[in-house]
């Protein structure tokens, strides 16, 4: 309220800026109730442990199935032998500061939430629960990574995007149909992923040649399986680690009944070793 | 019959310039007896069926890449010329073990160094390359190459060894702030990079990046070879080739680390190729059975041409790779069985497809486009019947251009600038 024996003008101008009173009054009132804040979707909800974001399905999420994705089912697998609990999110690759699946998101200490991308989540590991770092004790664990890095993984990607039933049956329910329910969205999907797998392959060679492509990997396969030879797990350890984890990847996914593969030259390829598929059977066990 | 193996020309005093090519080079002269082959430095894709190189031709019998060249002189000669046959089982894992390793660590390094790295291949590889190419491969090739080492390495995050990247990044960087800040392009301070200070500094980030693939890299391979004469006690088939070619141009990296290593090379490239000798053309190996290639025909030259002008159009590029990747099926050695040559066909069979439905689908737009322009006036055919009906669009198109005449196809796209 204006004090009393003001000027004309001055009242005049004030009527210019101030709020009316019947806007003040209201606005004065405000805020009129405070709601307490809204909880957290359920599915975000409690955060105890650490969180593995992988490709994999609700269900599989919820009961810490293996996930389809070989890099992603890698780390999920070796985390799992090391003996570091965590959990399993379903996310897909847009999800992930680097782009690319898994990341972790540790569930210690609380306030610094940086995610843990996959290629640094051994150190990571190594720092949580002080296991050995592989690589150091066996020279041969970069030069027979190599082989499924390399020869396997490209017999992978050439059974999994380019054969046309294996792509419809398997990599489409995985990989394109949850991003989306547009179909065009779906088409291109599909298309770009299938081009990003033959682009991959033709970085190495001129044309895709199926046969060698699945010669490579049956003899990977055989290299492998004679490194093991008679052992539980590869370079005569006692417990598994990060190479078994990396062979559990592909064994497992090639062996899965569950994938719904149409044609699998891979399975046939390593059923000709059965100690790798043991080894396989015996590491499924802590899934 | 005389076998003959098509390789890349010689380069950096090495019988060849590609890792491959050496390879094969040293695997033939270890394994098969003198004469019995002949060394062709083609240097031409175009000469063997599947396009790469290095190529062994028996006959009408066309092998090509390392691994199967070995594999078809194991099934040729019945076991006889191989040189892994003593191995045992550990030994015949590690072997394809390292092998992989070698492939898949070698290849990057040799594509950096030899490719990527602007200095090296403006100075060197490219000259090379254009020594022994004849025309006009000299001027499609070395590019070619160059654009697909730079795809393999994109991954390891070193590319700012090429000059050429980095400043087409800068030229990003610069006209995003243009946008960005609207400021005026005469304001924005240019950084003064010469191409000296780019060097050192790109060589002072890049040399940790590069230190920690090398040694990943010759590491294991020197911990390997140990004490030993070879690499597996026996002679051992793939190992010579990439440190081979690796030498003369990662000779620093490779002194300092793994002098065991630099040694073995040595002596391996002695072996296989055999003390090179100067001569006015570079240098030679009298130890190798050199045959000179043909004189490239006219054909072959045409061929070419219009190979590179066909894989450079759209469409004619996918027509020709469905062609090959059924070819490949089809071929009566692809070694797929019966389903999985069906699915192979029949998935370049349904590309071919799609492809044709998008090039109707296009020439389908093209037409209705010419269709519509037709229909409202800026395109009219000249036929004596339709004279009169043109001349009253001559007469309205004048008023509103007098520049604009629509005689002809040509005449209304070199008018099309006065119209807008």
């Amino acid at each position: 309220m204006p004090p009393k024996g003001q000027p004309a003008e001055s009242s005049h101008a004030r009527s210019f800026f101030t709020v009316p009173a019947p806007i003040k009054q209201l606005f004065d009132r405000f805020p009129l109730v405070t709601y307490p804040a809204n909880d957290l979707p359920q599915r975000a909800s409690p955060r105890h442990g650490n969180q593995l974001f992988v490709f994999t399905d609700a269900p599989g999420a919820r009961r810490g199935r293996p996930s389809f994705n070989p890099q992603c089912l890698k780390w999920q697998a070796y985390l799992k032998f090391v003996g570091i609990d965590f959990e399993v999110v379903s996310s897909n690759n847009h999800a992930s500061p680097t782009g690319a699946l898994p990341f972790l998101l540790p569930g210690l200490p609380t306030e610094a939430l940086l995610p843990i991308p996959s290629h640094k989540l051994q150190k990571w590991a190594i720092e949580q629960v002080h296991c050995e770092e592989e690589q150091q004790l066996n020279l041969r664990f970069e030069v027979y990574g190599s082989l499924l890095d390399h020869r396997i993984r490209n017999a992978w990607l050439q059974m999994l995007y380019l054969d046309h039933e294996n792509f419809e049956a398997v990599a489409r329910p995985s990989y394109v149909n949850p991003a989306t329910t547009n179909s065009l969205v779906r088409a291109a999907l599909g298309l770009q992923l299938q081009q990003a797998a033959r682009d991959e392959l033709l970085k190495t060679a001129r044309c895709i040649d199926v046969a060698d492509l699945e010669g490579d990997a049956g003899g990977a396969f055989e290299a492998l399986s004679t490194l093991l030879g008679e052992d539980e797990h590869f370079f005569g350890r006692p417990n598994p680690g990060l190479f078994d984890a990396s062979v559990f990847a592909y064994t497992h996914l090639v062996l899965d009944e569950e994938m719904g593969w149409k044609q699998n030259r891979l399975a046939q390829l390593l059923r000709e070793h059965p100690n790798l598929v043991q080894h396989r059977d015996r590491l499924l066990k802590f899934f | 019959m005389v076998l003959q193996l098509h390789v890349w020309g010689p380069a950096f005093a090495l019988p060849s310039i590609d890792a491959q090519c050496l390879a094969t080079i040293a695997y033939c002269s270890l394994v098969l007896p003198k004469g019995s082959w002949e060394l062709i430095p083609s240097s031409d894709l175009s000469v063997s069926p599947t396009g790469e190189l290095p190529a062994l031709q028996n006959g009408t019998v066309w092998v090509s890449r390392f691994r199967n060249i070995v594999d078809y002189l194991r099934q040729y000669s019945e076991g006889a010329w191989d040189l892994d046959r003593e191995l045992d089982a550990p030994e015949r894992a590690d072997n394809l073990a390292f092998a992989s390793f070698v492939e898949s660590r070698g290849q990057p390094l040799i594509d950096l160094s030899l490719y990527v790295t602007s200095q090296n291949y403006y100075g060197n590889t490219s000259p090379a390359y254009g020594a022994f190419l004849q025309w006009p491969n000299q001027w499609i090739l070395p590019p070619k190459l160059h654009s697909a080492a730079k795809a393999r390495t994109e991954h390891l995050g070193v590319s700012s060894l090429d000059l050429q990247a980095m400043e087409e990044q800068r030229q990003r960087e610069h006209s995003a702030a243009v946008a960005a800040g609207q400021i005026p392009k005469n304001f924005i301070q240019r950084p003064r990079d010469t191409v000296s200070s780019l060097l050192g500094r790109t060589a002072q980030q890049n040399q940790f990046r590069l230190e920690a693939l090398t040694s990943e890299f010759f590491e294991p391979l020197e911990a390997m070879l140990g004490r030993k004469q070879y690499l597996l006690g026996a002679d051992e088939d793939s190992q010579p080739r990439s440190l081979d070619s690796l030498l003369p141009v990662a000779a620093g990296c490779d002194a300092l680390k793994a002098p065991r290593l630099v040694t073995y090379t040595e002596r391996v490239r002695r072996q296989c190729f055999g003390e090179p000798a100067p001569s006015e053309a570079g240098h030679t190996f009298p130890a190798l059975p050199w045959r000179s290639a043909e004189r490239i025909s006219v054909a072959a030259v045409g061929t070419t041409l219009l190979g590179t002008l066909a894989d450079s159009t759209p469409f004619l590029r996918e027509v020709r790779r469905n062609n090959r990747l059924k070819q490949v099926a089809e071929s009566p050695d692809s070694g797929l069985s019966g389903t999985e040559k069906k699915a192979v066909s029949m998935y370049a069979d349904a590309s071919k497809r799609d492809m044709y439905v998008s090039i109707a689908t296009v020439v389908a737009g093209a037409a209705a486009l010419v269709g519509y322009m037709v229909h409202v006036g800026l395109l009219s055919v000249q036929t004596g019947a339709g004279v009169e009906e043109e001349e009253e669009d001559n007469g309205a198109v004048e008023s509103f251009d007098s520049a604009f005449d629509p005689g002809s196809v040509g005449d209304f796209l070199g008018n099309t600038r006065g119209l807008v």
